[in-house]
């Protein structure tokens, strides 16, 4: 890893960026009441590609080491999706919602989902640094971009109901705490156990892949016209394959 | 074998599977949306894992040129689906249209080929085994895009052996790109990550235009994610093999 800093504490540091850029999601609220639902499309398109583009990487990188371990580690990532999902099935209180009244148990139901929500983004960081710090920066920056519009999805439920940008920022931020909390345990299994590295990348880009195709890419057609989703998840797809080619 | 031989040979297989897509049909004939639902996000999946095995595939190859040419591939399908008038058109209509609308399904179905036919003729330069495992997931993946294609044209008042015809016919331009792409890129190797930049672009573009926003409309959006994330890791799993 990089001279001179713990590399537990950098993977850390990455994971924090990525949900500190959640936050972001909050800053078109200081000028605007409420977004506008193409912007907001336009947005998800653009996290789509570079994600895609960043899920390409994770492939490659775990095919190096293991072509069939990193497709079984991608079908764990996609049944973990699909049975956290089933889990929490209706069990999901908004960010409004705590926002409104902080019931402790409600506050608590509430990290629980997140920390499962953010638990294979947390994992991918980690999986990534795994893979050397070159890989590890893509993947945070694809995942960073990933949050600022979920960010933006936040703040636009709590400004309404007369919530501050400040407060907003700070609700996106916490939504995302625990991919630090995440990504530091997964880099360290992967650094002290290397067999479970083309597992741990698999299951990194099956859970984003299937993300992205479940939310992401049906959010940006339908409040946006295909057309320019088409474009701009393609343009940026495919500039975020040819950066990790050129790195 | 000649090896221009050996592309068309691989070229003409992947055309032909597209008629194998209107088997279904034989049992019904106007299919569930679900169906077409799951063609299209199959041959979402298929195509996504071809333009990144693609993308992956010749390491040593300068990456301003892939770049370049993936953008200009980008383009080139988004300016040819405007003036298509494709661009936003729903490609998987089932109710009696105007002739001129089955016309154009088949206009973007051929663009699609000709995507597919460079991919096809820049992985058989960057060696034989890639060349044919890209010919045979492409063939894989025309199967779903018959499908749905053998539809609109049934549902046009077709016979089936009359779509299943037009469907094999509007994917044979792909033996010719695929063949003059080899040939090009074999008399001048400099334009190798050209075409291979060329076909991600295109391939992903088609992807994000026309697959995945129809399947989103026709079946629901775990079930879309599901099947294209299987094919996609289908085809992860058996590329290089």
């Amino acid at each position: 890893m990089t001279d001179g800093m713990n590399p537990s504490l950098l993977v850390f540091l990455y994971g924090l960026a990525t949900a500190l850029a959640t936050g972001l999601g909050a800053i078109p609220f200081l000028w605007m009441r409420s977004v506008e639902r193409r912007g907001a499309a336009l947005a998800n398109a653009v996290a789509a590609g570079l994600m895609l583009g960043a899920c390409f990487g994770l492939v490659s990188e775990g095919s190096g080491y293991g072509r069939w371990q990193t497709v079984a580690g991608g079908l764990l990532g996609v049944l973990f999706i699909l049975a956290t999902q089933r889990i929490l099935a209706g069990r999901e209180p908004s960010v409004a919602d705590v926002a409104d009244e902080a019931g402790a148990r409600k506050v608590l139901l509430m990290i629980v989902v997140m920390t499962v929500h953010s638990f294979a983004e947390g994992v991918a960081v980690g999986a990534a640094f795994g893979g050397g710090v070159a890989l590890g920066g893509i993947i945070t920056v694809a995942i960073a971009v990933h949050n600022i519009p979920e960010g933006l999805a936040i703040s636009a439920v709590m400004r309404p109901r007369g919530a501050s940008v400040a407060s907003c920022a700070l609700w996106s931020v916490v939504s995302s705490l625990p991919q630090p909390v995440m990504a530091v345990p997964a880099y360290l299994f992967v650094e002290s156990f290397r067999p479970a590295l083309p597992w741990a990348l698999g299951f990194a880009a099956g859970a984003m892949f299937f993300m992205v195709f479940q939310e992401l890419l049906p959010d940006a057609y339908e409040d946006a016209p295909r057309p320019q989703v088409g474009l701009v998840t393609s343009l940026t797809l495919v500039a975020m394959v040819l950066f990790q080619r050129s790195l | 074998m000649n090896p221009t031989l050996t592309v068309l040979i691989y070229s003409s297989v992947a055309a032909v599977t597209g008629g194998i897509g209107s088997l279904p049909l034989a049992f019904r004939s106007s299919p569930p949306t679900r169906w077409l639902g799951w063609a299209n996000a199959l041959a979402a999946g298929t195509m996504l894992g071809v333009a990144y095995v693609l993308s992956a595939s010749e390491p040593g190859a300068r990456a301003w040129e892939l770049a370049a040419g993936s953008i200009v591939g980008v383009l080139f399908v988004h300016g040819v689906q405007r003036a298509a008038g494709t661009l936003s058109l729903d490609l998987n209509r089932l109710e009696q249209e105007e002739a001129v609308y089955g016309y154009k399904v088949l206009l973007a179905t051929a663009l699609h080929a000709a995507s597919e036919g460079v991919a096809i003729g820049a992985a058989m330069l960057v060696n034989l085994p890639l060349g044919i495992f890209m010919a045979l997931a492409i063939a894989l993946h025309n199967i779903p895009e018959g499908l749905a294609l053998a539809a609109v044209l049934r549902a046009q008042g077709l016979t089936l052996g009359h779509a299943a015809s037009l469907t094999v016919a509007a994917n044979l331009n792909q033996v010719l790109f695929a063949v003059v792409t080899f040939a090009l890129a074999q008399a001048a190797p400099g334009l190798l990550p050209w075409a291979l930049g060329v076909a991600v672009g295109s391939l992903v573009q088609i992807v994000m235009t026309d697959l995945f926003s129809h399947a989103y409309r026709q079946d629901g959006h775990t079930s879309v994610a599901l099947a294209a994330v299987s094919a996609l890791g289908m085809v992860v799993l058996l590329s290089g093999g």
